[in-house]
């Protein structure tokens, strides 16, 4: 009986563009608002994840590969698959509930979410977060294999 | 290893507990609802049929390590589990709410 839909928490985007992609809850609306009348909460995730980085790559490289590109979006709990990861890192005072309002106010607040992140990212911390699921599709069936082992099933009997 | 053989005397016994939830307390039925009370905590216990698909189950099961809450494989399939809640439809999954008079949560979450 423990909440787990809260800020910091590591969630996998089910539907919409940005499905199969890794976000961090910011805040949560359990009860909705007027406008969505059901349990949503602000995510920042990553649209673009950042290139495996090697040991002979030059810093010139480096600096490219590990670039990430991040979104920010109100997603309902439904299309969310939240897991057993968090991230800790503080985007409560640049991403708000206002942020979504203007374009330019998105823009700026997404710049700033993907510095951010790529400051993470660079310190090498929660790995799991910056690697892609690895989806593959079986007779029009999406699975996502990694997902698959994360919650332990390792055959799956695809019907 | 000697597999645990559920007796009929405490498959009788759950069946009777679930009876009274129904009667006493309160319950959704149906995977969707299930989620929904796992997400918001207000779910006591998840009761999953043995015919469930395994990923659906495994799901399941991962929302409720998440939120804490006990998970019960019920002995027999979704068409049983119906029964044993007194519908006329199959349930594959259901969650309790609030037990009302039945001491089903204290007694069942020793199985996960």
């Amino acid at each position: 009986m423990v909440k787990f839909l809260k800020p910091n928490k590591a969630v996998i985007l089910l539907q919409g563009r940005y499905a199969g992609r890794k976000a961090v809850i910011i805040k949560s609306f359990d009860d909705g608002t007027r406008e969505r009348p059901y349990g949503h909460c602000l995510v920042a995730g990553i649209k673009k994840y950042p290139s495996k980085v090697i040991r002979k790559d030059s810093s010139k490289k480096t600096a490219k590969k590990s670039r990430v590109k991040a979104f920010i979006k109100l997603v309902n709990y439904q299309h969310l698959m939240p897991t057993r990861y968090t991230l800790d890192v503080d985007l409560k005072d640049i991403v708000a509930a206002d942020s979504l309002q203007t374009k330019d106010k998105k823009v700026t607040a997404a710049k700033e979410t993907k510095k951010r992140f790529e400051e993470r990212f660079k310190t090498g911390k929660n790995r799991w977060f910056f690697t892609k699921l690895r989806v593959y599709s079986y007779n029009h069936v999406v699975f996502a294999i990694d997902w698959c082992l994360e919650i332990g099933i390792e055959d799956l009997d695809f019907t | 290893m000697v597999a645990t053989k559920k007796t009929k005397k405490t498959h009788e016994s759950i069946n009777n507990r679930l009876a009274l939830v129904m009667k006493s307390g309160k319950f959704t039925l149906g995977y969707k609802t299930v989620l929904r009370s796992l997400r918001n905590s207000k779910g006591k216990l998840i009761i999953i049929s043995n015919n469930c698909p395994p990923l659906r189950k495994s799901e399941i099961e991962y929302y409720a390590m998440l939120a804490k809450i006990g998970v019960h494989h019920y002995n027999g399939n979704n068409v049983d589990l119906g029964t044993a809640c007194g519908k006329y439809f199959r349930v594959s999954c259901l969650s309790i709410v609030d037990p009302g008079d039945s001491d089903i949560i204290k007694t069942l979450p020793g199985d996960h």
